[in-house]
C-alpha cells in the first residue's frame, strides 16, 4: 500500500500559531477581567481552551485533512474518557448530601478567627468581625449542622 | 482489494499511543474537574497555593511556539530541507528546556512554602501543630550538637526532657566530661543558654496544645502517647487552648529572638491553613509531574534526530512525523491544563 507521505494540502502555520497567542493572551485578558461569577471566567477560559485545541489538532495534527480512520481510532478513547468523570461527577462532585470531612467541620468552626488575623496580615479588607459573605456563611453553618448531625448519630 | 487504515504503520502507532495517552490524561484531569466541582468554593485560591499565572501563561506560549516549530521541522523534512529541518528541531528543544526551567521555578517556589502533598495544614487547629511539630525539629537539631560527649556527658539522648538538665548544668559551670578549651567551652556555654530558652519557648507550646488537643482528632496510634503526656503535665489540662492568632503572634515574636530567631525563621514555616490544600497539591504535582515527564521525553525523541546531525534525511521523515504528533498532543495536554490548574482554581 502506498502512501501519500506529504499531502498536498497547504496550511498556513504562522496565522495559526498567531491565533493560538491570541487565544492564549484572551486566556489571561479573562482571568484579569474578575467576573463577579467565577464560573463565568471558568466558562470562557475553558472554551479558548477548547478553540486552542482544535487549531492544534486540525491543522498542526493535521487532523483535519485525514480520512475518517481519525474517527475510528479517536472516538473510543473520547468516550471512555469522558466517562470517568461522567461516573464521578453524581456522587463526588455534585453530591445530593453534604459532605462531611472532617476538616470542613472544622474549617467552619475556626473561620471566623482565622479570617480575622489572615484579614489583619494581608489587609484584604475583610470584616475583621470575622463576618463572612452570605454565600460562604451558608455553607459553613451547612458544614457545622451536618457535622452535629453525623456525630449525634453515632 | 485494500485493508487496514490507510496510513503508514509508524503514524498509525502513533495515533493508537496517543488514544492511550488521551485516556491515561484524562482519568487525572476528569478527577481533578470532579473534585474541584466538589469542593466548590472553598478550593485554595491561587494566592493561597502560591500558583503563578504568569509563570503558566509564559509556558504556554512557549509549548505553543514549541509546536509551531516542530510543525515546520516537519514541513521542512517535506521538502527536503534537513539543514532547515534540524534548525526548526534544535529551536523545539531548546523551548523544551526553556518550559522545564520555568517548571521547576514554579516546583522550587511550591518546596520553599511547603505545598506539597500531606504537608499542608488545612484548618487552624492543624496549622498550630504544624508549628508545634517544625518547632521541635528545630529544637532537636539544634540541641544534637550537644550529645557529643565531649561536651556534655551525655551519649545522644533520645529525650529533649534529659538533654536539657545536662544544659542546664553545664551552662551554670558543670565541667564537660572530658576537658575542653575554655574559650570554647564559654562559647558552649553561651549558645547552651540560647537554646535552653528555646527549648523552653517550645515547650510552653507545645504544653498548651497536648493539654487541649482533641483525642479524636488524633490518630489511634498516637492517643496513648498524648494521654501519657497530658497526665505529666504539671498543671493537667487545665492550661487554657492558644488561639491561631496566639500562637501566630508567639511564633512571630521567636522569629524576632536575636538568637535563636534566624534558626527558628528557616525551618517553621508561618501557619497559614489552606483547606484542600493537600487534594490540590497532589492533583497539581500529579497532573505537571506526568506532563514534565512526557516533555522530557520529547526531547529524547528529538535529540534522536538531532543527534543524526547533517546525516539527517528523508529516512527520519515518519520518525519526526511521529514525535511531531507526540509533541502536539503534550502541548494539548497543557493547554488544558493551565485553564484548570492556574484559573479555575
Amino acid at each position: 500500500m502506498s502512501y501519500d507521505k506529504h499531502d498536498s494540502h497547504h496550511v498556513n502555520y504562522l496565522a495559526v500559531f498567531l491565533v493560538l497567542c491570541s487565544f492564549t493572551a484572551l486566556s489571561v485578558v479573562f482571568d484579569l477581567m474578575s467576573f463577579e461569577n467565577h464560573a463565568v471566567t471558568v466558562v470562557l477560559v475553558m472554551a479558548v481552551a477548547l478553540a486552542k485545541a482544535l487549531c492544534v489538532m486540525m491543522f498542526f495534527m493535521h487532523l483535519k485533512f485525514e480520512g475518517n480512520w481519525k474517527f475510528i481510532l479517536l472516538a473510543p478513547t473520547t468516550i471512555l474518557a469522558l466517562g470517568l468523570p461522567m461516573a464521578l461527577m453524581p456522587d463526588i462532585g455534585v453530591a445530593y448530601y453534604t459532605p462531611t470531612a472532617p476538616q470542613q467541620g472544622e474549617w467552619g468552626e475556626q473561620m471566623k478567627e482565622y479570617r480575622a488575623a489572615h484579614a489583619a496580615e494581608h489587609g484584604h479588607g475583610e470584616d475583621p468581625t470575622g463576618d463572612e459573605p452570605p454565600s460562604q456563611v451558608m455553607h459553613e453553618e451547612e458544614h457545622s449542622e451536618s457535622t452535629e448531625a453525623y456525630n449525634s448519630s453515632d | 482489494m485494500k485493508m487496514g487504515i490507510p496510513i503508514p504503520n509508524p503514524k498509525l502507532g502513533m495515533w493508537l499511543f496517543l488514544g492511550t495517552e488521551i485516556m491515561f490524561f484524562t482519568a487525572f484531569i476528569g478527577t481533578y474537574i470532579v473534585v474541584r466541582v466538589s469542593a466548590g468554593e472553598k478550593w485554595p485560591q491561587p494566592h493561597d497555593t502560591h500558583i503563578n499565572i504568569l509563570a503558566g501563561a509564559t509556558n504556554t506560549f512557549v509549548l505553543i511556539v514549541s509546536s509551531f516549530s516542530v510543525v515546520m521541522a516537519h514541513a521542512a523534512m517535506g521538502e527536503k530541507r534537513f539543514e532547515s529541518a534540524r534548525k526548526w528541531l534544535w529551536v523545539t528543544m531548546v523551548l523544551a528546556v526553556v518550559f522545564l526551567g520555568i517548571k521547576g521555578f514554579e516546583y522550587n517556589g511550591k518546596f520553599n512554602y511547603d505545598i506539597l502533598p500531606g504537608r499542608i495544614a488545612e484548618t487552624p487547629t492543624q496549622a498550630i501543630s504544624k508549628v508545634d511539630r517544625e518547632l521541635e525539629a528545630v529544637v532537636r537539631g539544634r540541641l544534637s550538637m550537644y550529645t557529643n560527649e565531649a561536651v556534655i556527658s551525655n551519649p545522644r539522648p533520645d529525650d529533649l526532657s534529659t538533654v536539657v538538665p545536662q544544659l542546664q548544668t553545664f551552662h551554670q559551670g558543670g565541667e564537660p566530661a572530658e576537658e575542653m578549651d575554655a574559650e570554647l567551652a564559654a562559647e558552649f556555654r553561651q549558645r547552651a543558654a540560647t537554646d535552653i530558652e528555646l527549648f523552653q519557648k517550645w515547650k510552653t507550646l507545645h504544653e498548651h496544645i497536648v493539654a487541649n488537643v482533641s483525642l479524636i482528632a488524633l490518630k489511634s496510634a498516637e492517643i496513648s502517647s498524648y494521654r501519657a503526656a497530658r497526665n505529666e503535665l504539671a498543671e493537667g489540662d487545665r492550661l487554657p487552648e492558644l488561639s491561631f492568632n496566639e500562637v501566630k503572634a508567639y511564633l512571630a515574636d521567636m522569629k524576632a529572638n536575636e538568637s535563636y530567631g534566624a534558626s527558628v525563621a528557616a525551618d517553621v514555616f508561618d501557619p497559614q491553613p489552606v483547606l484542600y490544600g493537600n487534594l490540590f497539591a497532589s492533583c497539581y504535582f500529579l497532573m505537571t509531574g506526568f506532563h514534565a515527564i512526557h516533555v522530557l521525553v520529547g526531547m529524547i525523541l528529538f535529540g534522536l534526530a538531532l543527534y543524526q546531525g547533517t546525516q539527517l534525511n528523508e529516512r527520519w521523515d515518519n520518525w519526526v512525523e511521529n514525535s511531531g504528533l507526540y509533541w502536539h498532543f503534550v502541548d494539548l495536554v497543557w493547554i488544558f491544563l493551565f485553564p484548570l490548574l492556574y484559573i479555575a482554581s
